[in-house]
């Protein structure tokens, strides 16, 4: 299975190792009144779809960075890969 | 007083060093890294004139050699410069970026080839999982290594470098002999 790195071409899904869903990259504020609740919802309640899923791999023998892989889990295509990074900036409207 | 005598990565007084026909594998002990990051919203630095390259990409120039690690991050390599603190020089040189001594973490085998080309090609494919055809001179790259994480820099032509970590030397010469022996037999 090779991975489109964004930066480095594709590379060898060995070279990644696998975290899961995209979704843990936003994280609810901890300090919130209903933190109990959002956190009850982010650690343990996840959709497992049968088809196309965001998830995160971290390119551990490579540069170490994290993507966000679209990949189908019914057949492992794999369907884009972005940085982590730049997913998470563009949810925050791109402030630094 | 104990008599203390420095030794290399693989444990030896002086570099180790062997022939595989076209193949001449050595133990660089005299190479000195740091590594190099910029920190957020800061400038690309041009640390002693040199500049840094890009995703994948190594660079020489002014005696010393760059490559890329990371988004911002970069291993600055001068050759014959182990003994010095380089990366207090590299520091002076880039003030604004954070630089961290990496010369005794890391262990450099550098492959040269007396046939040009094939050689170094028919090892890099034994050896990781990269498309040797598209990894020309001035390429690096961190790939794994008989599951160890090593840099892998084409030099040039017939020139490869393997950095991997120091305490792995053993084990990265064992796994760089084995590829180069077979190659010999084959």
């Amino acid at each position: 299975m090779l991975i489109p790195h964004p930066l480095l071409g594709l590379r060898d899904a060995q070279e990644f190792t696998y975290l899961g869903d995209a979704s843990l990259i936003h994280r609810p504020d901890g300090m919130a009144e209903n933190a109990a609740e959002t956190f009850f919802d982010y650690v343990y309640l996840r959709d497992n779809p049968a088809g196309v899923h965001r998830e995160l791999w971290f390119h551990e023998q490579g540069d170490r960075s994290w993507l966000v892989v679209t990949r189908d889990t019914t057949t492992h295509e794999i369907l884009g890969a972005e940085l982590a990074r730049d997913v998470a900036l563009a949810a925050k409207g791109g402030a630094q | 007083m104990t008599d203390l005598a420095p030794m290399t990565a693989l444990g030896g007084s002086l570099a180790r060093a062997q022939s595989f026909g076209a193949l001449a594998i050595a133990e660089n002990a005299d190479l000195a890294l740091a590594s190099l990051a910029q920190r957020r919203g800061a400038a690309q630095p041009v640390p002693m004139g040199l500049a840094l390259p890009g995703p994948g990409l190594w660079h020489a120039g002014n005696g010393m050699a760059a490559f890329w690690t990371g988004p911002g991050q970069w291993m600055i390599e001068a050759p014959g410069r182990a003994a010095e603190d380089f990366a207090g020089a590299v520091k002076q040189a880039a003030p604004e970026c954070s630089v961290t001594e990496q010369t005794d973490a890391f262990v450099a085998f550098e492959i040269a080839s007396s046939a040009g080309a094939a050689p170094i090609l028919s090892l890099l494919a034994k050896l990781v999982n990269i498309d040797a055809a598209g990894f020309g001179p001035g390429s690096a790259t961190r790939t794994g290594l008989e599951h160890m994480s090593v840099f892998v820099i084409r030099r040039a032509e017939d020139r490869l470098a393997v950095i991997g970590m120091r305490s792995a030397a053993g084990s990265i010469w064992h796994a760089l002999e084995s590829a180069a022996a077979r190659l010999q037999g084959e």
